[in-house]
């Protein structure tokens, strides 16, 4: 037990959050990859090619977005993928190129979303369902309504939606500002709202939480409520960039967006969120698939990429994971020691 | 301060050339900086029953987990029969016939008292005959009647302390420990306890008794040993040593007088006031606290007193009344009306990964916030105001909480509970792992705030503590209050003799004493066994046929039903092994790709015009791979800490990539002749279907009666108690990934058959729909229970559903619907069937 440095009070306050060693690796990473990149493989980061790339990595960064909230629960959602498919075929197949049409589209894809999460909170919060099983029964019933609404063939994407989700402004795509407004109003409510405090208090220690007469349970299953919402808007994302969006559009983004959260930093046992560092990420994420294809890593490589980069991710936090395991044995062993 | 000089071996008229069974020289343990045993030295000779004397916290269970290897101790060395041995571990201490019964019994609740004793014995143990009458012998040597096949978690707790003393008498032990034993028997097994004690003495056995009531002491010891904060006080025999002499050893620590001066004057108005309160460990509580009066809760460790704590704060459920300001307060609005202070800071008190400000204010945000936003003066204001008041001493205000001193962290813990501006306030060990200087502070803080009106309750297991803090000390002994003392009445002897010499005994705390359980029929026993959804399942998976006949006659054709299970087999093998993975209470996303992936690699070896060596040589290449993905899942979770999801998510992407380097698109067509041998059926029943129930009854039955399964089930009901039954931990875990990927290759092989092609993009689905099939099967995903033969009947259902779908005309979606709705109702059934059966004890 060894005493701090006697600091009187008046001196609190000055001292800022230092820096998460998520943020750090993330962005050091990151600013390794743009310079090989620069040098190796400058069509990835030219503007012709970002243009390109950008779109997809502000859409992981959005469902990462939506990923992280549950994770910090402490939860897991599978259904990511039935809720990105479910929003991309509600947005194109409704309207069906009629750009009247697209508005009522929208609404009834949020509405849906918000179904899907309360369901999946209540399973998970209430019933206390594993978070696994409870979304992977999500997943297949959302992909049942996919079918139901699309039978599974594609539908051309409706021209406002891609002017809205996938055009330009200023030679930015639209994606991005999405993804940054979003990446804004997670961190304001998160960080600067009572309620937001309250969720992360719950994802650090449930228990303490539950101790201290919070309520555990309603904030856990509103995770799952949110996450869908985002995986709503990257859907809505996808269906505006991609000209011709399949039914499974969400299948390929359920690992990025694990590999996105665990690399930011958020433990899969629960804990403090990133939203910064997880959208940086993503971009990393993206950036890395673009410079191994520029190099000459065949495309099949790419997700033997993405799993390295996922066993480094928890491999430098595993570090941190191992001291907060010490502080949990020995509380376990006060449990056998209780003389 | 009367400190009694060791005596040797000679003084106590043991025979000195007899050697020690158990000698512990200069012994010393340390948690992080915290010393829990300082320089012990102890004899312990055969033939007799030591006991070892002192309060909470003396450093008893220290010890006892250091001989029987669950700790290493810091410094110093253990001697048994004159060897010395290091490093002991538990399953070393069982060869050299150390045997234990736990304080908190090592009883595995998954496992069925049968299976608990025969994972906790040596084999041996059972050799010589019927195991089951074996068994029934031991449990009624001690007086516990209750059938082999119950689950040990249906047993009540006395009859879980006997099953653990049951264990620990089985053998003939050398030295047998018994911590603190008695706490939950009634007088006959008490008496039954000590009358089997005395005749293994008899015969040799060197005893060690631990204990902390002088009552037991007279009646079962030869010679005691005193701890007090972790030192030697003293050894003595039994008959020469007064209870005074003892009690001036237990307690005697004198504390520098700076507690702050207690309440003075008449009775003060009562604003707190507890009646009949009776809940889970406790019952019939009933106090006053008067304004300005700190009431003390004291006893000896778990006699109810942190139950009662815990209801005070509304975090269980009672029944009576709580007063507040004369007002009963409703049951739900108790957790946030009080303040809890929990004795576990670590786990219930702070939040590890979040900053000083943010543990402290966690409660009040709402009075820092306007319509919601967070106002970061006011916050900040406050805290700086609170942590002045209390004197905390900190870095920042944003400093990581677990960087402060032990007693900083509780500081901060009471400021949150002051800034939620508390009805009251329940502290629990408020002192525990804090350092002398702050402990004084918390005092301070403490009396203020009673002073300033509001109701604090503290309870501690440091009786001097008490005496210096509180105006009524209310002393609990087998969850009922013993003693209440007030003013000049309240030292530590008298609240340390009050909990020591209390002799209840046969608590009624709610909960059945000992007593025959014989009235469980087999019917009743099968619906609570793992097995029990297998009945419900075959009927399901037999109406749905018979219903879908109805619809479609085609439906029960040969064709229809032999390639039903047909992809029920690949499936079953795979959901096998997804079983053994949720057994061990993890799970494995990876075997979908696994699977795809072998069929991969076979598709290079496996082909038409391979000779018979290249083909052998495939199916080789496929189990080895196989065992290798699942080592290195198990050893990245035992070893680097990764949690099962993840380590077998990384795992998912990376077989995903390596499939597509292996082969970009379908190519290299398997060996027909292969595949009719696969494919081959007797009538229409695939004999590859027989075999999977083959290997499912097979694997049932090893998961029921051999060592493995046990230690299986074991690891995935309590890793802890598995532990310290000596199981080999991570071995087992890594062996069971082993496993699961393995059968994972068994079911590959059958994927290979039905696909006939390598395709990198084939498998994926088995990992979803195999957790699934293990879902519908009944296993639980907390680990330790589970079935095979659910598992199976899981797939077939499965499989006949998505099969019925088309038959029906249905579309597709419903495939998908079928599957949602299947997973999430089965689930929700068995959380339902679960939960009931666990409330009613």
């Amino acid at each position: 037990m060894t005493q701090t440095a006697d600091i009187a009070a008046p001196r609190l306050g000055l001292t800022q959050i230092p820096l998460a060693r998520g943020f750090v690796t993330v962005a050091a990473s990151t600013i390794v990859l743009v310079i090989l990149c620069l040098i190796f493989a400058p069509s990835a980061v030219s503007y012709g090619g970002l243009a390109g790339s950008l779109p997809f990595a502000a859409v992981i960064a959005i469902v990462g977005l939506g990923q992280m909230l549950v994770v910090q629960q402490g939860g897991f959602d599978l259904s990511l993928a039935g809720g990105v498919s479910l929003s991309v075929v509600m947005v194109t197949h409704y309207p069906s190129g009629d750009n009247a049409q697209l508005l009522p589209a929208v609404m009834i894809a949020f509405s849906l979303a918000i179904a899907a999460g309360l369901a999946n909170g209540f399973l998970v919060g209430v019933m206390r369902l594993n978070a696994i099983v409870a979304t992977i029964g999500m997943n297949a019933l959302l992909y049942g309504v996919v079918f139901a609404v699309s039978g599974g063939v594609p539908r051309t994407t409706t021209p406002l939606l891609a002017q809205i989700a996938g055009g330009k402004t200023l030679g930015i795509p639209h994606s991005v500002f999405f993804a940054l407004a979003i990446l804004a109003l997670v961190t304001f409510v998160m960080k600067k709202t009572a309620a937001g405090r309250r969720f992360e208090v719950i994802g650090a220690n449930p228990l303490a939480a539950h101790a201290a007469g919070l309520r555990v349970r309603l904030y856990q299953a509103m995770a799952y409520v949110c996450a869908q919402l985002h995986y709503c808007v990257a859907g809505i994302m996808i269906a505006g960039i991609t000209r011709e969006p399949t039914a499974f559009q969400g299948d390929a983004l359920l690992l990025p967006s694990v590999a996105v959260v665990v690399l930011a930093g958020t433990s899969l046992l629960g804990g403090r969120g990133f939203p910064v560092t997880t959208v940086i990420a993503a971009f990393f994420l993206n950036l890395l698939s673009q410079f191994a294809l520029s190099v000459g890593v065949p495309f099949s490589a790419q997700t033997i990429i993405q799993a390295l980069a996922l066993v480094f991710g928890i491999g430098v936090y595993s570090i941190q994971w191992r001291r907060q395991n010490t502080i949990k044995e020995k509380s376990k062993m006060e449990d056998t020691d209780n003389a | 301060m009367t400190v009694i000089d060791t005596i040797t071996a000679s003084e106590t008229g043991h025979n000195p050339v007899t050697a020690p069974a158990l000698r512990l020289t200069g012994v010393t343990k340390y948690f992080a900086s915290v010393a829990a045993l300082v320089d012990v030295s102890v004899d312990i000779y055969p033939g007799e029953v030591h006991a070892i004397l002192g309060e909470n916290g003396a450093g008893k269970s220290t010890l006892m987990n250091i001989i029987s290897g669950v700790l290493q101790p810091s410094e110093g060395k253990l001697e048994v029969a004159g060897d010395p041995v290091s490093p002991m571990t538990p399953s070393r201490s069982t060869e050299l016939g150390i045997s234990i019964a736990y304080q908190h019994p090592a009883v595995l609740n998954d496992l069925t008292v049968l299976e608990n004793l025969r994972v906790a014995l040596p084999d041996e143990v059972f050799a010589g005959g019927d195991s089951l009458k074996i068994a029934r012998d031991m449990l009624d040597a001690v007086g516990l009647h209750v059938p082999l096949n119950a689950r040990a978690a249906d047993l009540p707790v006395p009859q879980r302390h006997l099953l653990e003393i049951a264990k620990a008498l089985a053998v003939q032990p050398r030295i047998l420990i018994m911590d603190e034993p008695t706490a939950a028997l009634d007088q006959d097994a008490t008496d039954m306890l000590f009358a089997r004690i005395r005749a293994l003495a008899a015969q040799g056995t060197a005893v060690i008794y631990i204990t902390h009531r002088m009552a037991e002491l007279r009646q079962i010891a030869d010679r005691v040993t005193v701890l007090r904060d972790g030192r030697m006080r003293g050894t003595s025999l039994a008959n020469d040593v007064t209870d005074q002499a003892l009690l001036d050893m237990i307690v005697g620590r004198s504390l520098v007088s700076a507690f702050p001066p207690k309440a003075v004057g008449a009775a003060a108005t009562i604003n707190f006031a507890v009646r009949g309160l009776t809940g889970k460990n406790f019952s019939d509580v009933s106090f006053d606290v008067g304004r300005g009066r700190i009431i003390g809760i004291a006893g000896v460790d778990g006699n109810g007193q942190a139950e009662l704590m815990r209801a005070l704060a509304g975090l269980l459920p009672y029944t009576g009344q709580v007063l507040l300001n004369g007002d009963a307060l409703k049951a739900d609005t108790l957790s946030r009306t009080a303040a809890y202070m929990p004795a576990d800071r670590h786990e219930e008190g702070l939040a590890a990964d979040l900053t000083v400000r943010e543990n402290a204010t966690f409660t009040a945000l709402d009075r820092f916030a306007s319509g919601g936003v967070m106002n970061r003066s006011r916050e900040l204001a406050d805290v700086r105001d609170i942590f002045g008041q209390l004197a905390v001493k900190t870095p920042g205000l944003d400093a990581k909480v677990l960087s402060l001193s032990g007693g900083n962290q509780q500081k901060i813990v009471m400021s949150r509970a002051l800034l939620s501006r508390p009805g009251y306030i329940i502290a629990d060990q408020p002192t525990q792992g804090v350092d002398v200087g702050a402990r004084f502070e918390i005092y301070r803080i403490l009396r203020e705030v009673s002073d300033a009106g509001t109701p604090v309750i503290v309870n501690s297991s440091d009786a001097a503590e008490l005496e210096g803090l509180c105006d009524t000390v209310v002393v609990m002994s087998r969850g009922r209050v013993a003693q209440v003392l007030e003013g000049d009445a309240i030292t530590e002897e008298r609240i340390v003799g009050a909990a020591v010499q209390a002799e209840t005994h046969a608590p009624n705390m709610g909960e059945p004493t000992v007593q025959v359980q014989k009235s469980r029929g087999g019917w009743r026993h099968l619906v609570q066994s793992d097995n029990a959804t297998a009945i419900p399942l075959a009927a399901v998976i037999v109406l749905l046929g018979l219903y879908v006949f109805g619809q479609n006659a085609n439906y029960l054709s040969a064709f229809n039903i032999s390639n039903i299970l047909l992809l029920a087999t690949a499936l079953g093998f795979i959901a096998m092994g997804q079983t053994i993975a949720l057994l061990m209470g993890g799970i494995d996303l990876s075997v979908g790709p696994l699977a795809g992936f072998l069929v991969v690699v076979g598709s290079f070896f496996i082909n038409d015009g391979q000779g018979a060596s290249t083909i052998a040589l495939g199916f080789v290449l496929m189990f080895a791979c196989a065992a290798v993905v699942g080592a290195v899942n198990g050893s990245l979770m035992r070893y680097a800490n990764f949690t099962p999801i993840a380590a077998t998510l990384a795992m998912y992407i990376g077989l995903q990539g390596l499939s597509f380097v292996l082969r970009d698109g379908p190519g290299g067509y398997i060996n027909f002749t292969v595949m009719d041998w696969l494919t081959w059926k007797l009538g229409p029943i695939p004999v590859a279907f027989i075999v999977l129930i083959v290997f499912g009854i097979t694997a049932e039955i090893l998961l029921r009666r051999s060592r493995g399964g046990w230690q299986l089930r074991a690891v995935g009901s309590d890793e802890g108690a598995a532990r310290r039954l000596g199981v080999r931990v991570n071995r087992v875990f890594i062996l069971g990934y082993v496993a699961v990927s393995l059968l994972t290759a068994c079911g590959a092989v059958m994927l290979m058959a039905q696909i006939g092609v390598g395709d990198p993009s084939q498998g994926i689905t088995y990992t979803l729909s195999s957790i699934t099939a293990v879902v519908l099967g009944g296993t639980s995903l907390r680990g330790g229970r589970g079935t095979f033969i659910g598992t199976i009947l899981g797939a077939v259902l499965l499989t006949e559903v998505l099969n019925a779908v088309s038959f029906l005309g249905l579309s597709q979606a419903y495939q998908y619907f079928f599957q949602g709705a299947l997973i999430v109702v089965a689930a929700l059934i068995y959380a339902t069937a679960r939960s009931r059966a666990e409330a009613p004890t």
